[in-house]
């Protein structure tokens, strides 16, 4: 302890990395009794270097490798990935696959919104929750197989210049019926539970200002009363042409993220809906690439960025005429969220409180090491 | 509230449970399942292009055991399991076809050398 006068009754704790409710992530907090004086992030436990690793692959190796950066929401990442080398190579993606895209993009939100759901029950003891929302996000999973060939990796399914693979047959039918089948957790999240209000209401509170200062993006800024989304904002794909709303609360605690959550897989589901529906037919795949990405053509740089479930993530990408990158830039949403704002809500909050704040950032540590 | 448990309990106790009791039971398994290595040897031109854009350098191009050199004399691609993260780059550039990947996903195994695969055993 070096900026806190030491009393006696001071101690220090570690929440993770080896706890089971703290992922691959860790803080250690300086404790006068409860209250949690100081607290210090420590990340580190899941660096792979990606950034690195694409300089020495090909675009094509890179969106498979680009599944890996968030465990949790892979098709996300898939998405922005191909974008960005879209966008260098200036390669005119197809309207069906703009739509498959979108669909699973939004389908990765849904699920990755159920993990959320999740953990924020098994951080604060309601296994229950955990139970159901990780045994119907496996429906999804299903579904992910039964178009990507892969539950939980794609193994860059959403490739530069387009999909690898047009969606198989009736897989419209078999999302429909997801929808269906996933209703009741939807159902059982929504409940007034209320050991549930107790453990998040106005605990971990993110004012506007604090939000906006310290950079938060996605659900986490929205639930501190910005309407702010990069899909809205920014369109990509064809976001523009489809209606939905953005959720957007302003207590800033870790209740309004949770409702945040809930309202998201809402409007996902609409996004989704609209999109089969209006999903024409054709290719799925760029007609100048076959079957890799010609790199060597490509020059500048880009600055893509996407709405993810955990906030804006983007890749910035040089490209200097060689067969790989020259420099890969991932920012991933969680970092932010991890580093200062986490910092920010632990100090002086209460020890019991820890995990409820600390979930409710919906932070995934694969995105903040990367 | 109370009432709403009550009849969750109930609910619960009649329905069947999320997962299966394997080897019993299995899951279905896509047909796009990303699993072993299929190879047909006959139809490979020994290009070498999947060796080149397996991002994981699982596969390298080998020469077969003497006695089959005569009938395939040029090299063939061997593929090492442990190092395959089953991305199906290989099977999309293979430009004969007869290098795909299969459903077969069992391949737990306790001897390390068995899951390096020869051309001819693919
Ligand atoms: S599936 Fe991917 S990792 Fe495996 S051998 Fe083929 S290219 Fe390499
Ligand atoms: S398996 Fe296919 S890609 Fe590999 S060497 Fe043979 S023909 Fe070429």
């Amino acid at each position: 302890m070096t900026e806190i006068e030491e009393r006696q009754g001071d101690f220090e704790m570690y929440f993770g990395p080896a706890h089971p409710g703290s992922g691959n992530f860790s803080v250690r907090v300086q404790l006068r009794g409860e209250r949690v004086m100081k607290a210090v992030v420590d990340p580190g436990y899941l660096h792979r270097g990606f950034e690195k690793l694409m300089e020495y692959r090909e675009p094509m190796q890179n969106s498979v490798l680009s599944d890996r950066i968030c465990v949790l929401e892979p098709l996300q990442w898939n998405l922005l990935h191909a974008e960005a080398v879209d966008t260098l190579m200036g390669y005119d993606i197809p309207e069906r696959a703009k739509y498959i895209r979108v669909i699973l993009a939004e389908l990765s939100r849904i699920q990755s919104h159920f993990i959320w759901y999740a953990v924020m029950s098994m951080g604060t003891g309601f296994t229950t929750g955990f139970n159901v929302a990780m045994g119907y996000r496996d429906y999804m999973l299903d579904v992910f197989d039964y178009i990507t060939g892969g539950r939980l990796y794609p193994a860059g399914y959403i490739c530069p210049g387009g999909v690898r693979k047009d969606l198989p047959e009736k897989a419209e039918k078999k999302i429909l019926t997801l929808f269906e089948k996933i209703d009741y957790m939807h159902k059982f999240a929504k409940k007034e539970n209320p050991v549930w209000l107790e453990r998040f209401k106005e605990v971990g509170v993110l004012t506007k200002e604090e939000a906006i200062k310290l950079g938060a993006t996605g659900p986490i800024l929205r639930a501190s009363g910005v309407a702010s989304d990069v899909r809205r904002d920014d369109p990509y794909e064809i976001y523009d042409e489809l209606e939905f709303e953005i959720p957007v609360f302003d207590e800033g605690d870790a209740y309004s993220r949770y409702l945040i959550a809930m309202q998201e897989i809402e409007e996902s589901k609409k996004i989704v809906k609209q999109a089969i529906d209006r999903m024409p037919k054709g290719e799925v795949k760029t007609s100048n690439m076959k079957p890799i990405v010609h790199f060597r053509k490509a020059k500048g740089e880009t600055y893509t960025r996407n709405e993810l479930s955990r906030g804006e993530g983007a890749i910035y990408m040089i490209a200097t005429g060689k067969k790989t990158p020259y420099r890969v830039k991932i920012r991933g949403p969680s970092f932010t969220h991890m580093i200062p704002i986490l910092k920010h809500l632990l100090t002086d909050s209460y020890y019991a409180d820890v995990p409820a704040i600390y979930w409710s950032l919906n932070q995934c540590p694969a995105d903040v090491d990367r | 509230m109370k009432l709403s448990i009550i009849s969750e309990i109930f609910k619960n106790l009649f329905k069947r449970p999320m997962t299966v009791l394997f080897p019993m039971e299995k899951v279905e398994i896509s047909e796009r399942e990303r699993a072993k290595h299929k190879f047909d040897i006959d139809n490979c031109i020994s290009c070498g292009s999947c060796a080149k854009i397996c991002l994981n350098k699982a596969i390298k191009m080998v020469e077969v055991k003497e006695e089959y050199k005569e009938k395939y004399p040029k090299t063939y691609p061997q593929i090492d399991l442990g190092k395959c993260c089953f991305c199906a780059l290989c099977q999309d550039i293979c430009p004969t076809g007869c290098l795909t990947l299969t459903e077969d996903f069992y391949l737990a195994t306790f001897d390390k050398e068995s899951i390096i695969i020869d051309p001819l055993k693919i």
